[in-house]
């Protein structure tokens, strides 16, 4: 089966002026739903490009532009963010990713909308001991936090509710340290 | 004495409702009388008409009179009429009443607006009980003329026909009104009141008051006299009517009938009632009352002087006197106005004769400037010398104070009960104020105590009883409620000390007293917990205390019966202050995490030891105080799993006292804890039985092997035993090849089976001789057995060489040769260099100069009884393990009956189900969640950040 490699995609990158760790390949991964971290196999090529209408390369960097006001409204953007992680799971019935990725995920996706969240939050996994890897639980609970804990005060952060864990030590990190 | 020929003079019928007090002209229901004669036999009766066919609900009087005797009158209770003579006047379905006797009808009574009475079957005879035979003498004519002169009712209907009501008019007397009448009657009334003031009332001059009334058939008996029938005595008790009775009081005159029974009217107080009568009738009630008013005002006022006079203590008794003297007075005023009383001064909403009486004694006496001030500080300055100690009249007080409750209870509240209240506050303040600053506690409370029940006492005898309430109350408030916290805390002899010194009775008056005020026993309480709690705290977290677990859970049982005691002998085992103590011990029990350790290892000491010689019913009471400690844990899985092996160590050496004991105490456990709790402790106990067995039939399967039995074996089943992975030791030859033996034959018998040996839990005894010849037992394990068979075949053992030989994992081996060469009296083995401590490089030798004084030596490993601290960190952790199944279970089983829930309740109800095993703790049920939602089991709602679904 024809399948796009990572030195493909390196050179589609190439082609279409951006780094591969720009957020707007995950983006097209996402609009192909690629199933496997650094590849796009014929098919997903085939039915993501037809569906982005994009048949030369002017046409695709065009479209890879418009994708990113697509990935930003609220379900595609919850969609698009859950696929980062699953899109990470390299290994059979792998589901956790470790510390490190997530981190650079978490930079990389949320970055420029919660900066400042973002950054002590990557502080505190970083710092902590207890947890190696992340699960999707986790991952979609932290856009969640971000999406309605006001911050940086945390007022309406309630550790009676079902928050996992990890952010209950998070807010409680983050009020020791003020 | 038979009636049937009797002539009816006149058949008289009337009903009339309850007598009520304010009997007035209108009397509700019926009078009737028939203006023609009805002669004839009683059984002939035509035509008596009743009035009124619905026969009011209460008192029914029905008079038949024949002659000049009524023959019949009855009170009824709705349906049936007893009439005299054994008639029967009853509710007969829906016709109408019937007449009868005890034979045959009568005469029925029916009809719409009227009644008749229908005569039906003749009555030949009937007897009654009372003696007729000087009425007969009397002529009837002479009875009729009297009679139907004076009493002629008319009755006239209300101008409300359906109502059915009827007015008496009055019968119009053929007196002719003299214009001086009214005075000159008041006059003789006036006369009667002075006399009754002056104790002359028999002296009244009967004739004088009679005259009026009975003419000239003066001079005959004045009582009046209830013979023949009780009708009479009824109609008069109840004072239905006021002519009536003067009808019959003058008949009864007339008739001088011998006398049966006395009504204790005087003749000369109703000529006096009959004066007043005709006053009243003549339209004179106005002159009369205030005429009244007037004379009892001008006595009452009187009688003030006298006891203004009176000096000193006299002046309660003449106060007394007087007032028992207008009492009976009044009584008679009252007697001689009844006619008034019932008539005039109703329809005038005056005030009655009687309260009238108590009114002007109340305005002129007690309010009297002169003896009201005095009289309450007279009253008053009694109480306060019979608080003080001495004695007073009580029966005076008594009399005094039941004066100013009969004048009305505002007079007693007003005119004594505030006042006394105040005063005694104001005493109790004070005297409570001299007391804290003097006594302890106890004494203090004693006083109080003391104090309160006189005050019972005193209303008791001679207050109003609803003053008890009050009085009490004060003395609660001034001493109790007001120096509450000072007393419970009292240095040296508050509640502390108390509860310290076991002070039962001073415990107990303190709970009354303080039960009496608001919070009272709240402030008991607090302090007892707290106190339990702090001296609970420092029992369980004192480091001295800890050396000995036994000693440990000792002194909780013994803290724990002391307050038992307490509660149930000072307290009135009160249900708070018992659920205070489980709550305290439940705190301070689990501030020391060795707890449910320890309390195993009590246990074990008593099963091992501690019971023997001890009564089956004292094995149960002991077990049953620890069952008690175990309820108020909150790890009961960390007492499981301590038990669990303290019991497997007991079983397996044999060293269980009572199977009865220990199982009994299974038989707790699982009532308090369930099934799952016990069930593989009672797999061991199965285990130790199969084993039993088990050996029996190896030792039939094997005659060969003969009757010693050198190898026992328990078989263990996996999972229902502490057993934990370890390496089996080089059993000595001889030993080996019997336990292959064994493996074959069990493993015969169970095929899929695994068996390994766990030579960690074995025991061994062994005979040994020593070099001069000593001959002893030795009771080790099977390690040391191992160790002691090398020794048959060298005199000389390196400690490697043992290590080598045995296999013996290094840290057992060396506690066991530690036990076997370094104890004294037990060293069977002789180790160079002599140290305490086992090194790589010892040799070991045999001490031939071993010697005991027993033949059996038990020799223990040096192992602590209580966990080291990593074997305890160990269990710990094990403990942790076995929880997190149990947690996701408890979710798993909520989330599938709940579907949706929320986090807090989730929290609370795993922590609920768990809580017979475990104390859950909330982040580790967090943590269980989330393992849950990574594997699919649950997920956390989209919308509601609160809520958890169940995934299935």
């Amino acid at each position: 089966m024809e399948v796009l490699s990572p030195d493909g995609i390196m050179a589609l990158c190439k082609d279409l002026k951006m780094e591969h760790t720009d957020i707007r390949i995950l983006m097209l991964a996402w609009k192909l739903k690629a199933a496997k971290l650094g590849y796009f196999t014929q098919d997903e090529w085939k039915t993501g490009l037809k569906t982005l209408q994009a048949d030369t390369l002017t046409k695709l960097k065009k479209a890879v532009a418009e994708l990113e006001k697509e990935v930003n409204t609220p379900p595609n953007f919850l969609e698009f963010y859950s696929f980062a992680f699953r899109y990470h799971l390299t290994e059979e019935k792998q589901k956790n990713i470790d510390i490190e990725t997530s981190c650079e995920l978490l930079n990389l996706i949320l970055g420029s909308k919660y900066h400042s969240q973002v950054d002590l939050l990557i502080d505190y996994l970083k710092i902590q001991s207890d947890y190696k890897v992340i699960n999707l639980d986790q991952w979609v609970s932290f856009l969640r936090f971000f999406k309605e804990i006001s911050f940086p005060d945390l007022q309406n952060y309630d550790d009676t509710q079902a928050w996992p864990l990890i952010l209950d030590s998070f807010v409680e990190w983050l009020k020791e340290k003020s | 004495m038979a009636l049937g020929g009797v002539s009816v003079e006149k058949c008289y019928v009337s009903s009339c409702p309850v007598v009520e007090e304010s009997l007035s002209d209108q009397i509700q229901g019926v009078m009737v009388s028939k203006e023609e004669q009805i002669t004839g036999n009683l059984s002939r009766i035509e035509s008596v008409s009743v009035v009124n066919k619905e026969v009011p609900e209460g008192i029914l009087n029905l008079f038949l009179y024949e002659r000049k005797v009524s023959s019949g009158i009855s009170c009824n209770d709705g349906n049936v009429l007893v009439m005299e003579d054994n008639l029967v006047l009853k509710r007969d379905g829906c016709s109408g009443f019937e007449i009868s006797d005890d034979r045959s009808s009568v005469g029925k009574v029916k009809g719409d607006d009227c009644f008749e009475f229908v005569a039906v079957g003749g009555v030949s005879s009937f007897s009654s009980e009372g003696d007729l035979s000087s009425i007969q003498s009397v002529e009837s004519n002479e009875f009729r003329q009297n009679y139907l002169d004076r009493t002629r009712f008319s009755v006239i209907p209300m101008s409300n026909q359906k109502k059915r009501n009827f007015q008496i008019e009055a019968f119009k007397h053929r007196v002719v009104v003299d214009p001086k009448y009214a005075d000159k009657t008041w006059k003789i009334l006036e006369h009667a009141i002075h006399e009754i003031y002056n104790h002359n009332a028999s002296g009244l001059s009967f004739e004088e008051l009679y005259s009026e009334f009975c003419g000239d058939e003066g001079g005959v008996s004045y009582d009046i006299v209830m013979s023949y029938f009780g009708a009479i005595s009824v109609m008069i008790t109840h004072i239905m009517d006021f002519e009536m009775i003067l009808c019959v009081v003058r008949w009864c005159v007339v008739c001088s009938v011998v006398v049966i029974r006395v009504y204790q009217i005087t003749v000369s107080s109703l000529c006096c009632e009959w004066n007043a009568y005709n006053m009243v009738l003549h339209k004179f009630g106005e002159k009369l009352y205030k005429g009244l008013v007037h004379t009892m005002t001008l006595h009452l006022i009187e009688i003030s002087k006298s006891i203004e006079a009176a000096q000193g203590s006299l002046f309660l008794e003449e106060l007394n006197r007087k007032w028992n003297d207008h009492n009976k007075a009044l009584q008679m005023i009252r007697d001689i106005l009844m006619y008034m009383d019932r008539t005039y001064i109703p329809s005038t909403h005056k005030t009655p004769v009687h309260e009238l009486g108590l009114n002007l004694w109340r305005d002129n006496i007690i309010h009297s400037e002169k003896i009201q001030t005095r009289l309450l500080n007279t009253l008053l300055g009694l109480v306060y010398r019979e608080r003080t100690g001495e004695v007073i009249n009580r029966g005076l007080m008594r009399n005094i104070i039941k004066m100013l409750m009969d004048l009305g209870s505002s007079v007693y509240q007003e005119d004594f009960e505030k006042p006394f209240l105040e005063v005694s506050s104001e005493f109790y303040k004070g005297e409570s104020q001299t007391f804290i600053e003097c006594c302890d506690c106890g004494e203090y409370l004693k006083k109080a105590e003391r104090r309160l029940n006189e005050e019972m006492e005193r209303v008791t005898h001679y207050l109003d009883a609803k003053s008890e309430t009050k009085i009490t109350n004060v003395v609660e408030k001034e001493m109790i409620a007001n120096h509450m916290l000072r007393l419970v805390h009292m240095e040296n002899s508050g509640l502390v000390n108390m509860l310290l010194d076991d002070r039962y009775e001073d415990l107990g008056r303190m709970y009354n007293l303080f039960r009496r005020v608001p919070n009272g026993l709240s402030s008991i309480r607090e302090v007892m917990t707290s106190h339990l709690r702090e001296t609970g705290k420092q029992l369980v977290t004192d480091p001295e205390r800890l050396k000995d677990p036994v000693e440990f859970v000792q002194r909780l049982l013994d803290e724990k019966d002391k307050y038992d005691n307490i509660i149930s002998s000072a307290f009135n085992n009160d249900k708070t202050f018992q659920n205070a103590l489980n709550s305290s011990f439940e705190f301070f029990i689990n501030l020391n995490p060795r707890s449910p350790e320890f309390i195993s290892l009590f246990v074990d000491d008593k099963l091992r030891k501690g019971l023997k010689g001890v009564s089956e019913e004292d094995i149960e009471s002991i077990l049953d105080k620890v069952m008690m400690l175990f309820r108020y844990l909150q790890e009961k899985d960390v007492f499981e799993k301590y038990y669990k092996q303290h019991l497997a160590k007991r079983l397996l050496s044999g060293k269980t006292v009572s199977d009865d004991a220990e199982r009994s105490l299974i038989v707790k456990l699982k009532t308090e804890c369930g099934y799952q709790f016990t069930s593989k402790l009672e797999g061991m106990f199965t285990d130790m039985k199969t084993s039993q067995d088990t050996m029996q039939d190896f030792y039939a399967n094997h005659p060969e092997l003969g009757d010693s039995r050198t190898l026992v074996v328990q078989v263990l089943t996996t999972g229902s035993w502490p057993t934990q992975p370890s390496v089996t030791c080089n059993l000595p030859a001889e030993m080996s090849a019997l336990c292959e033996k064994f493996r074959s034959f069990y493993l015969g018998t169970h095929t899929g089976r695994r068996l390994s040996w766990q030579t960690n839990m074995g025991t061994a005894d062994i005979k040994a001789i020593f070099g001069k010849g000593q001959k002893h037992e030795l009771n080790v394990s099977t390690y040391q057995m191992c160790v002691l068979m090398l020794f048959n075949n060298a005199d000389r053992l390196s400690y490697k060489e043992i290590e080598q030989a045995t296999g013996i994992p290094a840290s057992d081996l060396k506690r066991c040769l530690q036990s076997l060469a370094c104890v004294k009296g037990k060293n069977v083995l002789r180790k160079e260099p002599m140290s305490k401590d086992i090194g790589e490089d010892d040799a070991f030798f045999v001490n031939d100069k071993f010697s005991s004084k027993f033949y059996k030596v038990k020799i223990g490993t040096v192992v602590a009884q209580k966990e080291s601290e990593p074997e305890k960190q160990e269990t710990r952790q094990r403990v942790e393990e076995d929880r997190k199944p149990q947690i996701e279970a408890a979710i798993v089983r909520i989330m599938k009956s709940r579907r949706v829930l929320d986090h807090n309740n989730i929290i609370t109800e795993v922590t609920k189900q768990l809580q017979s095993r475990f104390l859950a703790n909330p982040t580790e049920i967090k943590k269980r969640i989330e393992s849950l939602i990574e594997r699919d089991f649950l997920e956390r709602d989209n919308v509601d950040r609160k809520l958890y679904r169940y995934l299935a």
